[in-house]
């Protein structure tokens, strides 16, 4: 298990270097430059070239992503060019609140998608399997600021259950909070539903057929126990890999949802930096989200090889 | 008692020969009361004055300045009662950069500004001067000098703070000093500096210009929205959002530069029983949309600024009030003078012909706009010689024109843009337009900074988005002049260089439309830009909400804004 550990983080850190060589030099072949950016587009030219002097940003791209990295290894992201402040004071609080969003959606969705996936399956080919299907791949394909808008106009403008926007007040209590962020979150599960109960459902259906689990019918076991001790605990894995995807999206891919919802998460911020071309703050976005994808995947992997002893032993194939 | 003649001589030999030259034209009928009570509070008469004159020349057409009520509460500009207190929800687009004062330079950020922060005048939504911290202002007799009477007994929102004429001094220098690269130096270069400005005793200001200048207390006021006066104490490289200091009728209780700011009424503010409302928080949004539901939601009262593409649901809700504002605001579709194919006047004009103004308004800005006649004097500019013709769409005139150019076959020309507003439609549009008349047109629509960077100047053919202006001074000067700085066309003409020159100049109303006239007649002929349209700036609230003063350049000032009584 430890050396399956130290392989996977090995891994993990490799990712993150090419990461941020990617974020790095994606970001920075963008056309527009840096002095620009904060002066405006009616700034003199010259003044431009003196602030992209004064910055560092005419510098070879290699001394610039050497600074940047070693910066982020000290822990310091730099300052943001359009806010001229801390990136670190606009990623975090942005981050936690993206965490609350992810958080809610997840909670509802993942036992959402798992039921609907272990009905679906126990029911193959009859009404409630199709029924579960077609819902799922409906909401699927259509997409989330749709679902948004829809949600928005039938729930928060017409019925007034819910706010419009998904940001609470300062200093407002968890239920408040949590009210203000239904509504989103319900927009994330009509996306994320879809997969998470299709997996499961073709996960559930290949364990079901398989002869372990005739051999645990045939020896007498009631169908409970059956599903419960044989059929989940293998079915779920393939689950368990999207469900991680998923949370990376979750965290730092709701970039509709976020704006549409006025929602100072990390999808919004990526938006408005994106918008404004503030590469400090964008580079930390997509670094951010990257991290969270690797520790995502990292962790479904430590799962994954909790329950299959296959790959913990690295004996598989 | 004298009677009004007799009041009016009185008055006649205390103004100077600017302001009695203006009430001659009043009562020879050449302005009309709007004009001489826009013109008159540009020279520095009050409110009260000019609606005086204007009564004793017997002259009652329209254009009093907004009237106020006060059935039942208090009175609100724009009629309406409302009651006092109360906390409102204001919707505005998120500044594009740090709250500076010298550095803002776009809706949000100057919205922001100006909540705590005034200007010595502010120009409201029909281009009047109302008196802030300057009470009265007065030219020289060439408009060179401009001496302006600072409020007494001003203190600013931390309560203690005395407001004294070496504070307008230290913030008119910040702005017109080229070393702090602010972003008012648009409006003041050429115009003022350091230099130039002087405070005489502890009530008075003195500007004196780099030249003659009949338009500068709109230089000096919310149109040049940087200008908010600030303590001379003031750092001007420090952090604006951490104090939010100014002499307006707010202070921030709370400010995050990705959420908004919440203020609260400022107990020291110098105009008595104002504001009526406790306090508001300016909720900042990345997208329109949101803000459009929210406000049909209810969980937001007003929306400083919408655009009629994003905001059809709220033209056609009844329940919504809806201000249309005339506005200045422009695309400028700039055609390279200096290079083929657009280097003969004959193309330009075809070009120019081949568009269908009145479709465009109506199908891009919902009817939201003035018709544009190719030069920036825009209908709401009290300056413009509306006896000028219209340009209207005529194909045959314009087949005609290109075969005179020497294009019968037409050609083929890129057209650079960014991806903003209705901007990459109204390019569209240009382009069938065009293709009438056998110009092909291939579309290169950017983002904002790389086609302002590498294309706004250098392309053959452009469309610009310009902001709205009081005065159309900026707009005469840097896109046009031979020497202007955003001159994307390359147009260059030393009898229009001159014309502008003697626009600028030009302190009265009667000779500044002569000029105009002139300038619209030459770009008319000329076009070097096509001005397709000035729209209408946009904002709506609930019905419940009265007195938000809205202006064509996108302030917002609640003052003396309330909930219904």
């Amino acid at each position: 298990m430890g050396r399956f550990l130290l392989r996977r983080l090995g891994l993990a850190i490799l990712t993150l270097i090419l990461l941020s060589l990617i974020v790095f030099f994606g970001t920075h072949v963008l056309p527009g430059d840096v002095g620009r950016v904060i002066l405006g587009p009616f700034a003199d030219a010259r003044a431009v070239a003196e602030l992209d002097k004064q910055l560092g940003a005419d510098k070879p791209l290699i001394v610039q992503y050497w600074t940047w990295v070693s910066g982020v290894f000290r822990g310091d992201l730099g300052t943001s060019l359009a806010f001229q402040q801390s990136v670190s004071s606009l990623l975090f609080p942005a981050l936690l609140n993206s965490l609350k969003l992810a958080l809610v959606a997840f909670v509802i969705v993942v036992p959402l998608g798992i039921l609907g996936g272990i009905v679906s399956a126990l029911n193959r080919d009859r009404f409630t399997d199709r029924a579960i299907t077609i819902t799922g791949l409906s909401s699927v394909a259509v997409p989330e600021f749709v679902t948004g808008i829809v949600l928005i106009v039938i729930f928060a403008v017409n019925l007034n259950w819910f706010p419009v926007t998904a940001q609470a007040p300062p200093g407002s209590s968890l239920l408040t909070q949590l009210h203000y962020l239904l509504l989103p979150a319900i927009a994330l599960v009509f996306v994320l539903f879809g997969y998470i109960a299709r997996i499961t459902r073709a996960g559930m259906i290949e364990a079901l057929d398989a002869d372990y689990t005739r051999t645990a019918t045939l020896k007498g076991l009631p169908q409970r126990t059956v599903v419960r001790r044989h059929v989940l605990r293998n079915a779920l894995l393939p689950t368990i890999a999207v469900v991680a995807t998923q949370t990376g999206y979750l965290i730092g891919g709701l970039v509709a949802i976020e704006v549409l919802f006025n929602y100072q998460g990390i999808g919004h911020l990526l938006f408005i930096s994106a918008q404004k071309k503030d590469l400090p703050v964008l580079e930390a976005c997509v670094l951010v989200v990257g991290v969270v994808y690797l520790i995502a995947t990292v962790i479904a992997d430590v799962i994954y090889s909790l329950l299959n002893p296959r790959i913990r032993y690295g004996t598989a194939e | 008692m004298k009677d009004p003649q007799e009041q009016l001589d009185d008055i006649r030999r205390q103004r100077s020969d600017v302001e009695n030259h203006l009430i001659d034209e009043l009562r020879a009928g050449k302005i009309s009361r709007r004009e001489f009570m826009r013109r008159g509070t540009v020279v520095g008469m009050s409110f009260s004055l000019v609606a005086f004159i204007a009564a004793a020349c017997g002259n009652n057409n329209s254009g009093a300045p907004s009237p106020t009520a006060t059935v039942g509460g208090s009175p609100t500009p724009g009629g309406g009662s409302v009651k006092a207190g109360g906390t409102i929800t204001v919707s505005e687009i998120s500044p594009a950069g740090a709250v500076n004062p010298l550095t803002v330079a776009d809706e949000g950020g100057l919205a922001t500004l100006g909540q705590a922060g005034q200007y010595l005048t502010w120009s409201n939504d029909k281009l009047q001067l109302e008196p802030v911290i300057a009470e009265s202002w007065s030219p020289n007799t060439d408009g060179s000098v401009w001496t302006f009477k600072i409020r007494q007994g001003v203190t600013y929102n931390d309560g203690s703070t005395q407001l004294t004429a070496d504070d307008v001094v230290a913030t008119l220098k910040a702005h017109s000093d080229p070393a702090n690269k602010g972003n008012a130096l648009s409006a003041f270069t050429g115009v003022l500096e350091p230099d130039g400005v002087a405070a005489q005793g502890s009530d008075t200001v003195v500007c004196t210009l780099k030249a003659p200048n009949g338009s500068f207390p709109y230089l000096v006021s919310s149109d040049n929205y940087n200008v908010i006066i600030l303590p001379a104490s003031y750092d001007y490289g420090g952090d604006y959002t951490k104090s939010f200091i100014g002499t307006g009728p707010w202070k921030m209780s709370n400010f995050n530069s990705q959420t908004g700011v919440t203020y609260v009424k400022s107990p020291s503010y110098w105009q008595q029983g104002l504001p009526y409302l406790d306090g508001f928080s300016l909720k900042y949004f990345a997208d329109q949309q949101p803000q459009v539901l929210g406000l049909q939601q209810g969980s937001i009262d007003v929306i400083a600024q919408f655009s009629a593409a994003t905001g059809q649901a709220l033209l056609n809700d009844s329940a919504i009030t809806v201000y249309a504002t005339k506005s200045s605001a422009h695309r400028q579709v700039h055609m390279r003078t200096d290079q083929a194919p657009f280097d003969k006047k004959e193309i330009r004009q075809a070009l120019a012909l081949s568009l269908n103004r009145p479709d465009l308004v109506s199908g891009l800005m919902n009817g939201k706009a003035d018709l544009g006649n190719d030069s920036p004097f825009a209908p709401a500019f009290p300056q413009t010689d509306t006896s000028v013709p219209q340009r209207a769409q005529n194909i045959s005139q314009a087949q005609q024109l290109m075969s005179q150019g020497g294009a019968a076959n037409g050609f083929n020309v890129t057209l650079y843009t960014w991806n903003g507003y209705e901007i990459p439609q109204l390019a569209q549009l240009i382009q069938q337009a065009a293709a009438q008349i056998k110009i092909t047109i291939k579309l290169q629509v950017q983002d904002a900074n790389t086609y302002y960077s590498k294309y706004w100047l250098n392309s053959p053919m452009g469309i610009t988005d310009y902001g709205h202006r009081g005065v159309p001074n900026v707009f005469l000067a840097a896109p046009l002049l031979s020497t202007g700085t955003w001159n994307a066309a390359h147009y260059k003409n030393p009898a229009y260089d001159t014309l502008v020159g003697q626009y600028v100049a030009a302190v009265d109303l009667d000779a500044q439309r002569a000029v105009a006239k002139q300038i619209e007649t030459m770009l008319l002929d000329d076009t070097p830009i096509v001005f397709p349209y000035f729209y209408n700036h946009m904002s709506a609230s609930k019905p419940t909400i009265a007195g938000a003063e809205f202006t064509g350049m996108g302030h917002i000032r609640l003052t003396k804004a309330g909930l219904t009584a």
